[in-house]
């Protein structure tokens, strides 16, 4: 279990820059949605930013940072891997199942640290909706 | 679970930062020993009176120039260590880790809460204003000037290494002093970092200085006539033994203390938010915090009382102990096996005195093969009464003892009848209730549903009874009027 906050933030990291990883084979692939797939792996960096700008502005030993979560890491082992056979929409039906987690993820680490580490819940949330934001714009692709 | 790098990874010689220089020391060595892993991470110097004497005199060449620097440049130096911190940050928060116990989360949180009163002070230009009425009486004017006096002492605990002589270093300084600062001789590695960041922000040499040491130092320091106040953190004995000594030889102080802190538990909380509160008041830091719970006071029927102490046990139950570089670790070791020690004997005296043992954390189990040298786990008691030695004294460690009280009004003298008043908290949603303790509460930090009562950078860091001896705090706005004297200028133009 992750009940640290230093752990979630490295989880919320590491699910960050794997799904930069994803998007930007996507991009590679993809020559048609190239420009809107390497926006998103941008964005996941800056959301880590965001994501570490909150941690480390409000972590204090007032708040309960070993206390505050509990993650079962085993159900955030996502597969972020592309293979290079999938269609177009097939990629993106992918994609778009990756988004439904990690804005689980948010969702939910948000939850269990609400009140408690001030900042970090806001900035877990705000990442949840440029998530479903994201998931709009995949299934805009996907229908167009 | 990832294990973070160690900063340090060969012993360090730990030296003197005496007028702008590293300078050995000619005093024996003592180990600097990571209370987790046992190994050997440095030395440090245990230095002389006369190395002190040398300190002072460097901080007393590089006063006046100081004092005579436009506080906007004073201010300036502050904004350029305080960018090195922010750079450092991930570094200094691990050395902590290495040399305390404490956990990353814990180390990180010490480092942000240092860095605050850096950033505080970089507003000397406001902060050290003064005041003035014009025309007291017909063309006669009278104004305040805030001047610095010197050269202060300022001694650090054990238990924040990083954090707790910056509570009063920057205001020192911005303030036009000069400052001789001397770490816990346990744990020297981050005030050592802290000093190579001053050099390297280019403070003028004798403006900060650091000399390690103990008792030798500390007595000096207090008797100094090159010294103009002192600030302290530490025990109660000590505190008053340096405030007595600061008043025999006529310094300022402001000698912080120890403390029991009472933590009220009302029915009326917020379960779900102040069971993972009470982990962190009660164990977090491994309980060597002045500001950590110790007993733990609950008003409520049965059904609560017995529904409230079982998630606390379970939750007690579940904490992960271990070196604190490892991430998903919770809790680290106590600083040394004295301390461990002195710890163990204050729980095995509250089996004597008849308290039930709910959970025994002298045995823990500790993740990692790690020696258990300075590992506890979690110990709470029930069946506590307020005479008890578990309930009137100072432990500074994991221990919890549950008080059960009848009523707020109980539960409130019992907590005003310690002779500590450090950082009392009621957890409850009843304003009436909050606003009751707030009022009679005989406590310097008071905390409503906050466990930690850890005063941010701009307020101070108050204290009553055994936990505090002084007029002024350390922090914000009243440790610029600690470090400045008020000058009252009456003019008028004949």
């Amino acid at each position: 279990m992750i009940t640290t906050a230093s752990a979630a933030i490295g989880l919320a990291r590491r699910l960050e820059e794997e799904s930069a990883g994803f998007y930007q084979a996507l991009s590679k692939h993809y020559p048609e949605h190239a420009a809107t797939l390497a926006a998103f792996a941008s964005d996941n960096r800056k959301n880590v930013q965001q994501i570490e700008r909150a941690y480390y502005g409000v972590i204090s030993d007032a708040l309960e940072g070993c206390f505050a979560f509990n993650l079962d890491e085993a159900a955030w082992e996502i597969d972020f891997s592309h293979s290079s056979g999938q269609s177009v929409a097939q990629a993106l039906a992918r994609a778009m199942e990756l988004e439904v987690k990690i804005i689980d993820f948010y969702t939910l680490a948000a939850q269990q640290s609400k009140g408690l580490m001030a900042d970090v819940p806001r900035a877990f949330l705000a990442i949840a909706r440029r998530h479903e934001d994201r998931l709009t714009k995949i299934q805009r692709l996907v229908g167009g | 679970m990832a294990i973070l790098r160690e900063p340090i990874s060969e012993p360090t010689a730990v030296r003197n930062y005496i007028g702008g220089e590293w300078v050995e020391s000619s005093g024996e060595r003592r180990d600097i020993v990571n209370p987790a892993t046992g190994q050997v991470i440095g030395s440090v110097p245990i230095s002389t009176a006369s190395e002190f004497d040398s300190a002072v005199a460097a901080a007393k060449d590089a006063f006046w120039e100081w004092r005579t620097t436009p506080p906007v440049t004073r201010a300036r130096y502050l904004h350029k260590l305080r960018a090195l911190l922010e750079e450092n940050f991930e570094e200094l928060s691990r050395v902590q880790t290495q040399e305390h116990g404490k956990t990353i989360d814990e180390s990180r949180g010490e480092t942000r809460r240092g860095i605050e009163n850096v950033e505080v002070a970089c507003g000397i230009p406001t902060l050290q204003m003064g005041y003035n009425l014009e025309d007291i009486a017909s063309g006669i004017d009278e104004y305040v000037i805030r001047q610095p006096l010197g050269v202060f002492g300022i001694i650090g605990p054990f238990n924040f290494p990083f954090m707790i002589p910056l509570w009063s270093a920057p205001y020192a300084v911005a303030t036009g002093n000069c400052v001789v600062i001397k770490p816990s001789s346990e744990v020297p590695l981050s005030q050592m970092k802290i000093a190579e960041l001053v050099d390297e922000a280019g403070f003028p040499p004798g403006v900060w200085n650091v000399v390690n040491g103990g008792r030798e130092v500390v007595a000096s320091m207090v008797e100094h006539p090159g010294i103009a106040g002192v600030t302290f953190v530490g025990s109660t004995p000590t505190a008053k033994y340096i405030y007595e000594s600061c008043g025999k030889s006529g310094k300022r102080c402001i000698a912080q203390a120890g403390a029991k802190n009472f933590i009220i538990v009302m029915q009326d909380c917020n379960v779900e938010k102040t069971v993972p509160a009470m982990m962190t008041s009660f164990f977090g830091n491994a309980g060597q915090r002045c500001l950590s719970g110790a007993n733990m006071v609950v008003v409520g029927d049965d059904a609560f009382y017995s529904d409230f102490v079982d998630r606390i046990v379970t939750a007690a139950r579940r904490i992960v102990v271990g070196y604190g570089l490892d991430e998903s670790v919770q809790m680290g070791p106590v600083r040394d096996r004295d301390k461990k020690a002195r710890i163990v004997r204050y729980i095995e005296s509250g089996l004597e005195e008849g308290a039930k043992l709910l959970l025994d954390g002298r045995v823990p189990q500790v993740r990692g093969d790690l020696p258990h040298t300075c590992f506890l786990g979690p110990t709470i008691f029930e069946n506590v009464d307020p005479q008890m030695r578990i309930a009137k004294e100072e432990i500074f460690g994991p221990v919890m003892s549950i008080i059960r009280a009848r009523n707020l009004d109980a539960a409130i003298d019992m907590a005003n009848a310690s002779t500590f008043g450090n950082g009392n908290a009621i957890f409850t949603s009843n304003g009436a209730a909050a606003r009751e303790f707030r009022y009679r509460a005989v406590s310097g930090n008071v905390g409503i549903n906050i466990g930690i009562v850890a005063p941010m950078a701009f307020f101070p860091f108050s204290g009553m009874k055994d936990s505090f001896f002084g007029i002024l705090h350390t922090q914000g706005q009243e440790a610029v009027r600690f470090f400045t004297e008020s000058k009252v200028v009456i003019e008028r133009w004949l």
